[in-house]
């Protein structure tokens, strides 16, 4: 009875332990950090002199008016509607309808023109950031040396400078075409595992390719779309390093990572503010946590609703 | 509802010929069975049929009419699949409605009641595919396929992921809704028994080829090749290649390379070819014996369930003459020739 237990034990150890492990090192603890400083006043060097609200202060200001009792700061209010706008048209156009429409035109071409095709638009994730973002740098370069404007000039359009005039479709854009991909590989291997069966009878009952979509793929689709929802919003609210390498630490494309990024690790530009970029972060989590929970929900909610199978007969 | 014609039909993938020129005409309103092994082409032939495959060459007609080009959806043929692929997301009503939504109907979910009611699913309307048990999602695939009224039913193998006894309800079922429809079918089967008890005429096809098309007497009893002969019948005939030693004991003409004889048609006798039992096998109301002698292996049946025979036991077995089924060279029946005990 006892070396049956500890057995148990040991099992847990070995099978579990590296795993929990890291779980505690790389997420746990930091989490943990991040709670505390950001209740502290630690700014250029890492020392602590008094646990404070302050930071958070810098981020709201008390308000008689407003519904809650205080008001968001304007900084932060930017970066907060930055961040919706960013997260929201990168995912919506690109990692969903783009990576849609990406699977369902790559899995109707002949098998190695779809793959051909596919590889190309993994392309930009497979190659190194910085590469991907000095591509970028080019292509909007301002001058008639850009690539962008090489297109419009022979269009007979006069040159644009996309960082100054559109900056949010420039990250928008540059961010949807590497997620696109993770979107594309996903459904098409949902795609890819829907019966041919089901195709054909669809097509023998008088469905035309609209219609299969409509009725046949988009429903199979379901679940790798909640999926590739939640997990691209969180990749997404936590992404600056496209941003910070096109950008820069620009105000107009603020985020509110980028916002925790500048004001402590970015170099030369004001950082070291550790305790406020670990207040804007422990807000990033809280929305994490509690965007991801509620679309988990949502998503979950078709299977809890779906009652067990009965075999009759 | 319609008369189907098939002239030189072909389909080739990138190595095989999966159908190999077929040649068939199906009557209106008849019941025809495609019967064959595992991958000679049955599928291949039906899903052309239904216009989800494009024949290689050859030509499909319709009343008369060409269809080769015509797409799936407008050719008005209702198929049942294997698998039944039922649309998961949709419930059993759903399903039986879908092929209405694609055409002018004014109260398609009361049609779409009416095939629940005839194929008798009308208590489960509500359920997913998920929640319904093999022969239940089978009746919703049969009428779904039903409900649009087509012109022709195929029916790919669709028996055979139920187990035994709803196997025998379901042929009794499919055959009545067909009758009372008058609806062309086409039943795809590896199941000789399926094909014999529900068709009009059975076709036997091997690698792409039709082997014979016939009633399920012909097949049974004047197979056109050594095929035919070997695949419908269970236990099956025997097959008696003729080598010297063969032809010294039996009397038939030079140019035979194989004579058949079914296992019921041989029997124990006071007289005739001397065999050793080597292993007895009751099956039920008939035992089955194998036994050696001079032809080779050779197995009859004895219309008993109390074996007569033990292994080892010596005697003789004897058939009529016109029994037997001789084939040439080519694996071709030579008609109006049988073998004799010499
Ligand atoms: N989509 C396909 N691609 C390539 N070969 C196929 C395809 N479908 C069937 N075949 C081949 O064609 C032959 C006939 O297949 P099928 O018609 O499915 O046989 P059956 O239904 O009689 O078992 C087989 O050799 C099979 O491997
Ligand atoms: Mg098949």
């Amino acid at each position: 009875m006892r070396s049956s237990t500890f057995r148990t034990g040991t099992n847990m150890l070995v099978f579990l332990g590296p795993a929990s492990f890291f779980l505690v090192c790389l997420l746990l603890a930091p989490i943990f950090v991040d709670l505390v400083v950001a209740f502290t006043d630690m700014a250029q060097t890492i020392r602590i002199n008094e646990f404070t609200t302050k930071q958070f202060s810098k981020l709201v200001r008390a308000s008689e008016d407003a519904w809650l009792g205080f008001e968001l700061r304007s900084s932060f209010y930017r970066a907060l509607s930055l961040s919706a706008v960013y997260i929201f048209f990168t995912l919506a156009i690109f990692n969903l309808t783009f990576g849609l429409i990406l699977a369902l035109t790559t899995t109707a071409l002949p098998d190695w023109l779809g793959g051909v095709y596919r590889a190309i638009w993994l392309l930009p994730r497979m190659s190194p950031s910085v590469v991907y973002a000095l591509m970028w740098i080019w292509v909007v370069d301002p001058t008639e040396r850009g690539l962008l404007n090489q297109v419009i000039g022979v269009l007979g359009f006069s040159p644009i400078n996309m960082k100054l005039d559109a900056p949010i479709v420039l990250i928008v854009t540059a961010n949807g075409f590497i997620g696109a991909s993770i979107g594309m590989l996903i459904l098409t291997s949902s795609i890819r595992s829907i019966p041919e069966h089901l195709f054909f009878a669809a097509r023998a009952d008088g469905a035309g390719s609209l219609s299969i979509v409509r009725h046949i793929v988009l429903p199979a689709l379901r679940w790798p779309l909640s999926y590739i929802t939640v997990f691209q919003f969180l990749a997404l609210l936590v992404s600056f390093e496209y941003i910070f390498l096109i950008m820069g630490p620009a105000r107009s494309t603020m985020t509110m990572a980028m916002l925790a990024y500048t004001k402590t690790l970015a170099p030369d530009i004001g950082a070291g503010q550790y305790a406020y970029g670990a207040a804007i972060t422990l807000i990033l989590i809280v929305i994490g946590v509690f965007v991801a929970l509620v679309l988990y929900r949502l998503a979950n909610m078709t299977r809890l609703l779906m009652s067990p199978r009965i075999e009759v007969q | 509802m319609a008369n189907v014609e098939l002239r030189n039909l072909t389909k080739v993938w990138d190595q095989v010929t999966a159908v190999d020129g077929i040649n068939l005409e199906i009557r209106d309103g008849e019941f025809l069975a495609v019967l064959g092994p595992s991958g000679c082409g049955k599928s291949t032939t039906l899903f052309m049929l239904a216009g989800v495959y494009l024949p290689s060459g050859g030509d499909i007609l319709f009343d008369g009419a060409r269809v080769n080009d015509v797409e799936a959806r407008s050719r008005n043929v209702g198929i049942v699949f294997q698998s039944y692929a039922l649309y998961p997301n949709m419930n059993v009503l759903q399903n039986i409605m879908f092929p209405l939504r694609f055409q002018e109907t004014r109260d398609a979910a009361a049609q779409a009641r009416e095939m629940a009611e005839l194929v008798q699913v009308g208590e489960l309307l509500e359920r997913r595919p998920s929640q319904l048990s093999g022969g239940q999602q089978q009746r919703v695939a049969l009428a779904r396929a039903l409900v649009k009224q087509p012109n022709l039913l195929l029916l790919d193998e669709p028996l055979s992921n139920l187990d035994a006894t709803l196997r025998l309800t379901m042929r009794a079922e499919i055959r009545r809704i067909t009758r009372e429809l008058a609806v062309t079918t086409i039943l795809v089967t590896h199941d000789q028994l399926e094909a014999t008890t529900m068709a009009d005429r059975v076709v036997c096809m091997n690698v792409g080829r039709i082997e014979q098309t016939g009633t399920a007497e012909d097949l049974y009893l004047r197979p056109d090749t050594l095929f035919v002969a070997g695949f419908i019948g269970s236990p099956p005939i025997n097959l008696i290649r003729l080598q010297a030693s063969q032809r010294a004991v039996l009397d038939v003409p030079d140019t035979a390379e194989t004579v058949g004889i079914r296992p019921e048609l041989l029997h124990s006798a006071e007289t005739g070819l001397p065999v050793t039992v080597t292993t007895v096998e009751p099956m039920g109301r008939e035992t089955l014996v194998t036994a050696d002698s001079d032809l080779g292996p050779l197995r009859f049946l004895e219309a008993t369930s109390r074996p007569k025979w033990s292994a080892g036991d010596k005697l003789h077995v004897s058939f009529r003459s016109q029994d037997t089924i001789v084939f040439d060279g080519a694996g071709q029946r030579m008609s109006d020739l049988h073998a004799a005990i010499g």
